[in-house]
């Protein structure tokens, strides 16, 4: 009784679990237009994940496997599904999530049948694979309800149905490492444990072998996706969204959201996108996207491109952005190869290159 | 310059024995601006003040416009065309303009249209924009100061003698003041003005006058000093290098993140703001007067309340927070340097030991049933060796102490509650150069002992010199951030303005 009267009392006043407020870019996170000004490398509307065997640069776009050769891609091979997931092995070989409901491991590039499938029932929107040193594998399962496009729905709907999988292609045993997490989206070995991201809940945890789990970073002012290692120590964090006020309003409206994805266009629905500027309908938050005609760097995202660089505690040390005047939004995977960091832009389907020599990374340190 | 309106030859004030200033030759030309610079406990008061009728010599001769006098009280200075304008106004707030002017001054009848109309004709003649109806407690400092500066010329001072007139007002005040200051100078007035500031100093007067220790140091014109020369006579080392000089080439990196304030909103002063703080890293808060910088701070300390609804949220290592009252900041580890010291920062009647004993107690809840006097002064004697707090004694009151001690005890009184977040505002505001080194070494300190700090100031040169990251706010929110690597002054400016 006294929990619904505070609930209440939170709802009318804003406060407790009803504050709607989100953090700041600043600090570590402090905007730049690293990704906005990044080389573009390769555009491709079905890119999906980037991987790297430590040589070369592997990209999945729609149900190809294609390797980047220079300033073109290489088709290796084709599935008879959409990639939603791309693992280089640790010993060789590659991994591939076909629509989000199986996952195939193969012991090399042009061998023709896979060495282990796992297509567990209950997978239905695998959007992540990494490779363990030991040489199994972990998939992150975003939703048991929705497919791996229907990532709004899921938001929407507050769902809380994401798994993390760990996958033994020796075994053949899909083991659920953890459950009930709010979309599971990215996974990367750890020293220890394995760093997941939970997109709706905006914070990164590392969960251990036994299933005990520890949050690495929390607050975050985006939605987390993909984690990539880092060349020399610590991790690529991906952020696909950013958030705002507006949304984390609509995320406490459950009536306003049931109608909203009964009669409104999903491309038109107030959630955060990978794209924006399409469409005069979009809806915005406070008619603050322009001044003057000019579209504001600052004003509240409908889409945003952001990619964190962590330590290897997971603390933010700077970060490459494009802001909300932008296009290279919607970034969903990143893969350090050679200098240079490799960033997919799911917004525009663009294959951006930002070089870690040049000067500039330190700002925001 | 032979037309000098006053002079003072060997003047030396005694008090107790100890000597406040000693032997000082001063000269005032007619229509000159003259500066007096120096650190706290310098003389630079106690010179004006003999000036003014306030105090009076020991041993000495005062001279004005020829003759030797010894005003004895600060109406017969007045009479003698010497008027004074104090750091803190002595208007009476609930007085109207024009009462305050001829305050003193009244007829046996007064007739209020009468007064208010004579007023009014006055300040027009002066070009002050001061309406005369309006209580003094509805203006804000610069009106204030105009008032005073009006009532001084009201007595037909031919010196004015300003105690750190610009200390209070913002950027664009000080323009004004600056603008009337040479207004009053053409109508043959002539100026003695105190200013910490020494661009100040070196923008505005004809003659500059530094003191130091009570014994004047030189005299000479303004175009024949520069800041490194000001400094070097004051305090009589050379700081160039280590007060606002050198340019950052290395800041540090954010630790964890200690504060973060989403969304606050506390109507009219800040609206929306968003911010991080992080520990082991001095984040610098820059903004003009008005700006809300510390409206948000106040908030964050239980000094200020956000709004009731919706007033957004603070996350003080990842924990929401609301304080009610300050006590509650303590324990957790905030604690907040007031702007205003002299209202908010310490009780001036107490000794040094007491005032910073009153800072430990705040943090036992509930307060504590016995007091210890053996533990307060054995408290206030270890932190007046650590801050090196310049008193006769642990037991001479605070209000006994010059500018920059007085800012030390206020700063001793919130370390003593062992903070993890320290929020300095204007740390260094009225404090002589020789203390802003010591403070600034404090702050950098403490940031390197990992501590979350935080510094709001609106002296450009010095955020630039002290933090490590620059956040503006403009019109209630934070509009920018800079590294203090890629900081310049036009910058900052520009964020804070446009």
């Amino acid at each position: 009784m006294i929990a619904a009267i505070k609930e209440f009392a939170d709802r009318f006043l804003g406060r407790g679990e009803a504050t709607i407020s989100v953090p700041s870019f600043d600090g570590a996170l402090k905007p730049n237009q690293r990704l906005e000004e990044a080389e573009i490398v390769l555009e491709s509307a079905a890119a999906e994940d980037l991987t790297t065997d430590g040589a070369n640069l592997f990209i999945a776009a729609g149900s190809h496997l294609l390797r980047l050769d220079g300033a073109a891609a290489t088709p290796l091979r084709g599935f008879d599904a959409p990639i939603t997931a791309l693992a280089c092995m640790s010993g060789g070989g590659f991994a591939v999530a076909l629509a989000g409901r199986e996952v195939r491991v193969y012991p090399s590039l042009t061998a023709s049948a896979p060495s282990a499938v796992f297509n567990d029932a209950g997978m239905c929107a695998v959007n992540a694979l990494a490779p363990t040193p030991e040489g199994a594998l972990i998939a992150t399962d975003g939703s048991t309800n929705q497919g791996v496009d229907e990532w709004a729905r899921d938001l929407m709907e507050r769902g809380r149905t994401g798994r993390v999988f760990r996958l033994d292609p020796k075994t053949l045993e899909a083991r659920v490492v953890a459950s009930g997490l709010r979309y599971a989206f990215g996974a990367c070995a750890a020293r220890d444990a394995v760093l997941i991201s939970e997109s709706w809940r905006h914070r990164v945890v590392a969960i251990a072998p036994d299933g005990s789990s520890r949050v690495v970073l929390e607050g975050l002012p985006a939605y987390p996706s993909r984690v990539s290692l880092a060349a020399s120590g610590g991790y690529w964090l991906t952020m696909f969204a950013a958030r705002t006020q507006l949304i984390e309003f609509v995320l406490r409206e459950p009536a306003y959201r049931k109608r909203m994805m009964a009669e409104i266009d999903p491309a038109l629905w107030i959630a955060p996108r990978l794209r924006s500027g399409v469409s005069f309908m979009e809806p915005t938050q406070g008619a603050h996207l322009k001044t003057m005609g000019v579209i504001k760097p600052w004003a509240p995202p409908r889409s945003y491109g952001l990619v964190i660089r962590l330590n290897a505690e997971g603390t933010p040390i700077y970060a490459f952005h494009s802001r909300v005047d932008g296009i290279n939004h919607g970034i969903v995977a990143a893969v350090e190869l050679g200098e240079n960091l490799y960033a997919l832009a799911k917004g525009p389907g663009r294959l951006l290159k930002v070089s870690l020599t040049s000067p500039g990374n330190e700002v925001g340190a | 310059m032979n037309d000098m309106i006053l002079t003072l030859r060997k003047a030396t004030k005694l008090y107790a024995g100890v000597p406040a200033i000693e032997d000082i030759d001063f000269e005032l030309a007619r229509g000159e601006i003259h500066a007096l610079v120096g650190e706290n406990g310098a003389g630079k008061s106690t010179l004006t003040k003999v000036m003014a009728g306030v105090v009076n010599l020991t041993s000495g001769t005062m001279i004005v416009d020829g003759v030797e006098v010894s005003p004895k009280t600060p109406l017969e200075a007045r009479q003698l065309g010497i008027g004074m304008v104090f750091q803190e106004n002595s208007l009476v707030p609930t007085m109207t303009v024009a009462q305050n002017l001829f305050l003193g001054h009244e007829q046996f009848y007064n007739r209020i249209r009468g007064i208010y109309i004579a007023a009014q004709q006055f300040l027009q003649s002066l070009n002050f924009d001061v309406t005369p109806t309006m209580t003094v407690s509805m203006l804000g400092a610069a009106k204030k100061q105009m008032v005073e500066i009006a009532r001084a010329v009201l007595h037909k001072a031919k010196v004015i003698i300003f105690d750190e007139p610009t200390a209070t007002l913002t950027p664009e005040e000080k323009k004004y003041f600056f603008d009337l200051v040479r207004d009053l100078q053409k109508r043959g007035v002539s100026i003695v003005f105190i200013s910490h500031a020494l661009e100040e100093a070196l923008l505005l007067a004809d003659r500059i006058t530094i003191l130091r220790d009570g014994k004047k140091v030189v005299t000479d014109e303004a175009s024949k000093f520069d800041r490194t020369r000001i400094v070097q006579a004051m305090v009589g080392r050379d700081l160039s290098n280590t007060l606002y000089g050198a340019r950052k080439t290395k800041v540090r990196p954010s630790g964890p993140r200690v504060l973060t304030i989403q969304n606050l909103k506390m109507a009219p002063m800040v609206k929306n703001t968003s911010l991080s703080v992080f520990g082991g890293q001095i984040t610098g808060v820059f903004g003009l007067v008005g700006s809300g910088r510390t409206e948000t701070f106040k908030v964050v300390a239980g000094l200020l309340k956000r709004d009731f609804f919706h007033g957004g949220e603070i996350i003080l290592h990842d924990r929401p927070v609301r304080y009610l009252v300050p006590a509650t900041a303590v324990r957790d580890g905030v604690a907040y340097v007031t702007e205003d010291r002299k209202i908010e920062g310490f009780f001036e009647a107490s000794s040094i030991a007491r005032n910073v004993y009153l800072g430990l107690l705040a943090k036992f809840p509930g307060g504590r049933w016995l007091l210890s006097g053996r533990e307060a002064r054995k408290v206030g004697a270890s932190w007046i060796e650590r801050l090196k707090v310049r008193a006769i004694s642990d037991e001479a009151k605070v209000v006994e102490l010059s500018g920059g001690n007085q800012q030390k005890v206020v700063i001793a009184k919130s370390l003593i509650q062992e903070p993890d977040l320290i929020i300095f505002d204007e740390p260094t505001r009225g404090v002589d150069v020789g203390a802003i080194v010591e403070i600034h070494e404090l702050i950098n300190r403490l940031a390197d002992e990992g501590k979350a700090v935080v510094v709001i100031s609106s002296y450009l040169p010095e955020i630039m010199a002290l933090t490590d990251r620059i956040l503006v706010s403009r019109a209630g929110k934070i509009v920018e951030e800079f590294s203090a690597l890629e900081a310049t002054e036009e910058k900052i400016m520009y964020a804070a303005i446009h």
